[in-house]
């Protein structure tokens, strides 16, 4: 795919053009996964949003271990990690860290940025569990301190021409992310879930402009290309967290003959499902849609929403399988998964398979014998 | 006619005519929990070697935590409509509910079982074996207190609530599992939710956009458990709740100056008890925790005039975080090799400096919510590191163990900050010590002795050369 060449270019001069851009004045923005920073805001300022996104090596987490102990979430401990060894420069490259407080292993993260790395400046606001009116207004109030914090930082005001400006690109990726994401509905396509994962990931650090550019011509390419010659069970692949750098269930369940159709997780995956509306007051549209027009992830109460989704995920996407993909020590999701597969297994007859990791190397031979016993259940 | 269980009621403090008065509950409550005659004799001597019987208000401590297991196992039977809240939580919720109708049973049932099948019976571990097989696997470092509110309703020891008081103001795990009853048996919810984002730095204030949100999520809750329960919230529900409090704190308070003295005049397992009593019951519980401090008061005062205690005069003083709330022993390690704890920093919180509440808020919620945020704990990390730096100025203090929850996500964010920050800020020595204070199967007072015992011969060492 030259759309996917054309990333990976990219990214490979990304480190030096982010460089070059930051001796020119302009201001980066760093903030981890998990969606629910508007990056329209960030651009609608002139700055540059780049998210933490990178995890999948176990030897990371050793670094981690000198600020929290191991009981966390193994993404969330890398991203500790990396920001505090300087390993990956996209962490240390930031004038501004900003993190939605969403759960306890973001507080992990967010403590680590304010106690220990003060040199950086820093910015938090909170995201609330539930979705009612209350939560809306708090998300917005949270929103809104975000909008104020970066006018002053940047010293550009976040005008109601530029806001839309910076919405209709970031719409215009959604789109083409759900247009590509759709494609796979149907029994013949031609979108490997790697390159979607791969075109997702970059576009947590692609320039937006050039990600924008790169979606239409994968898009394009996509449907004018051959199907997938692959005839094995479709796998909805869910879970808390795909990091860049965490291909190891991806690779197996290829491996093994599954067919991922679909990804649905919480941090690492753009949502996309939905565009903020860019008639009316600007900043509740935001609010709307980044948090209560998503459906939610696993930490919110009550978690049926997100539930239902899958649900409805599988069948639209007609699925074989579902593999629930869970870090160590994300209580929410451990706990989701003792109860749903029965509730899937009722509205849809699938099975589910549940994986847990600690991205450790040694997790790989145990992990591809469940893949492919449960490959070999849905074929059988 | 006295039976086998009247000796060990005795021991906790009963009178004969309680017993006679409670016998039928009590033989109810012991059939469903499992209890028998082959268990009394561990029973007393568990009992006997983890707690100071030799002090009346200890004995009837105890009492007051049994009589609290027994309501809440009969709660059902006695026609309550019951409501169970997490731990721990923000209390004004569940007393405004408990102090607005009779027949309304509220309680953190889990800390009730840990103080009762742990504490007094040493039975926990097939409560939390059941609560491990139905949803809360070991290995996945889950909180133990839910494996035993899960283990016991399984179990069927303890009622399935008519509501559930679910937090997610706090810990990720509490209102996710409450989904998981949800999820097995059907109970509704009244979610209490908010944001723990403060900004490093930021405590003792807060932005009034927190106090907002989560004083309209107890409105809300409180308006959903009115709708649940069919009950009516009284217009001075709040104040009612604070008449039992008050009394409760105001002996609490008594106690903790007593445990300025040297040596401290009782083992900090015996305040652990009261601590968790008033963060655990609403009802018959928080009344007998204030008699029995009116019996403990005195007997305490006699030992600090005698210069007795429960660890030699000039032993080095820690403060410790929390207590170990179904074994005993893991909280006594600490005394056992010669540090005296005159408080926990959870004690700290009622008997620490004082923290100050805007008061300027309308509502009922909003009035708790800004009570709670100015206490620290669920305000944010630095919050809670801020109150163990102002509790080290209320004792004279020689170190501190921060004994963190490993399988608490918002306690093990504690794990390495508060360590570095106190030492900086103090000057003292800091052990971080890894524990589960709810389950004492991997984190056993044995495992952790060798830590307590070398941070013990520092301190002293390090007292003795000050004096020299």
């Amino acid at each position: 795919m030259k759309a996917l060449e054309k990333l990976n270019l990219h990214l490979k001069t990304r480190l030096a053009d982010l460089s070059k851009a930051k001796e020119q004045g302009r201001k980066i923005i760093g903030y981890p996964a998990g969606g629910y920073l508007p990056e329209e805001l960030v651009l609608a300022c002139d700055a540059i949003p780049v998210c933490f996104i990178q995890a999948g090596d176990n030897t990371i987490l050793k670094d981690a271990g000198a600020y929290i102990c191991r009981w966390f979430d193994p993404f969330w401990r890398s991203q500790i990690g990396y920001l505090t060894s300087g390993k990956d420069p996209y962490y240390t490259i930031a004038d501004l860290i900003v993190t939605p407080i969403t759960d306890n292993h973001t507080r992990a993260f967010s403590n680590t940025v304010g106690y220990y790395t003060p040199e950086i400046e820093s910015f938090v606001f909170g995201v609330p569990h539930v979705k009612d009116e209350y939560a809306l207004g708090y998300y917005l109030q949270g929103i809104n301190r975000l909008k104020k914090k970066l006018e002053d930082f940047t010293g550009v005001e976040i005008t109601e021409s530029r806001l839309k400006q910076s919405i209709r690109l970031c719409n215009r990726e959604r789109e083409l992310f759900r247009q590509i994401s759709l494609m796979r509905q149907s029994e013949n396509f031609a979108v490997a879930s790697k390159d979607f994962v791969a075109l997702n990931h970059g576009s947590f650090i692609a320039d937006k402009g050039v990600m924008v550019e790169i979606l239409e011509s994968f898009a394009k390419e996509v449907k004018d290309s051959a199907p997938l010659l692959k005839d094995g069970p479709r796998i909805l692949f869910t879970g808390s967290t795909l990091a860049r750098g965490d291909s190891k269930v991806m690779d197996i369940i290829e491996d093994t003959g599954g067919v991922v159709v679909m990804e649905e997780f919480a941090e690492g995956i753009r949502p996309y499902w939905g565009n903020v509306k860019l008639d009316g007051d600007l900043m509740a549209n935001l609010a709307q849609s980044y948090f209560m027009d998503r459906v939610c992830p696993g930490w919110f109460r009550p978690g049926t929403e997100r539930l239902d989704f899958l649900i409805k995920l599988a069948r639209e996407y007609k699925a074989a399988g579902m593999i629930w993909y869970q870090l160590m020590y994300r209580e929410s999701y451990k706990v989701e998964s003792y109860f749903f597969p029965d509730i899937l297994k009722k509205e849809t007859g699938l099975n589910m398979l549940t994986l847990e990791s600690e991205y450790d190397a040694m997790e790989t031979g145990p992990m591809k014998t469940r893949i492919e016993t449960f490959i070999e259940t849905i074929r059988s | 006619m006295a039976d086998y269980y009247d000796e060990l009621f005795k021991l906790c403090g009963f009178e004969d005519e309680e017993i006679e008065e409670e016998r039928t509950r009590i033989e109810k409550a012991f059939e469903r929990l499992g209890i028998g005659p082959e268990d009394m004799e561990t029973a007393d001597s568990w009992v006997r070697q983890n707690h100071d019987v030799t002090l009346k208000g200890v004995r009837k401590l105890l009492g007051a935590w049994l009589k609290e297991l027994i309501d809440l196992v009969l709660a059902r039977d006695d026609g309550k409509k019951i409501v169970y809240f997490g731990f721990p939580a923000i209390l004004g919720p569940g007393l405004m509910l408990s102090a607005s109708s009779d027949d309304v049973f509220v309680c953190a049932p889990d800390m009730v079982l840990d103080h009762t099948m742990g504490q007094i019976f040493n039975k926990l571990t097939p409560i939390l074996e059941a609560g491990e097989a139905n949803g809360l696997p070991s290995g996945h470092a889950l909180c133990s207190l839910w494996q035993a509110k899960i283990g016991g309703v399984a179990l069927g020891m303890i009622p399935v609530p008519d509501l559930a008081l679910a937090s997610s103001y706090y810990c990720d795990m509490g209102s996710k599992a409450d989904d998981l009853v949800t999820a097995q048996f059907g109970v509704p919810m009244a979610y209490i939710d908010g944001v723990m984002d403060s900004s490093w730095g930021e405590y003792p204030d807060y932005l009034p956009e927190r106090v907002h949100y989560l004083g309209a999520q107890i409105d809300q809750a409180l308006k959903k458990a009115e709708k649940v329960l069919d009950i009516e919230i009284v217009p001075d529900a709040w104040e009612k709740s604070q008449k039992d409090s008050r009394a409760f704190v105001n002996n609490l308070l008594r106690l903790l100056d007593l445990m300025r003295a040297d040596p401290v005049p009782v083992s900090v397992a015996e305040l652990e008890l009261l601590e968790a009593l008033s963060g655990s019951s609403t009802g018959r519980g928080i009344r007998e925790g204030v008699k029995a401090m009116e019996i403990l008061i005195p007997e305490l005062e006699e030992r600090v005039k005698a210069g007795t205690g429960a660890v030699e005069k000039g032993a080095p003083r820690v403060i410790t975080w929390v207590g170990h709330c179904a074994d005993p022993r893991v909280t006594r390690l600490v005394e056992d090799v010669g540090l005296a704890v005159p408080l926990t920093l959870t004690l700290a919180w009622v008997g620490g400096p004082p923290f100050k509440p805007k008061r300027t808020y309308a509502t009922p919620g909003e009035k708790i919510a800004d009570y709670e945020l100015a206490t620290g704990i669920f305000h944010g990390t630095d919050g809670v590191i801020k109150r163990f730096e102002m509790g080290a100025k209320v004792m004279k203090l020689d170190g501190f163990i921060m004994n963190y929850l490993y399988n608490c996500r918002p306690d093990a964010l504690l794990s390495h900050n508060t360590k570095k920050y106190l030492e900086e800020k103090t000057g003292l020595p800091v052990l971080a010590l890894e524990i589960d204070a709810f389950d004492s199967r991997a984190y056993s007072a044995a495992s952790l002795r060798t830590k307590v015992e070398t941070f013990a011969h520092m301190l002293k060492a390090k007292k003795k050369s000050a004096k020299e």
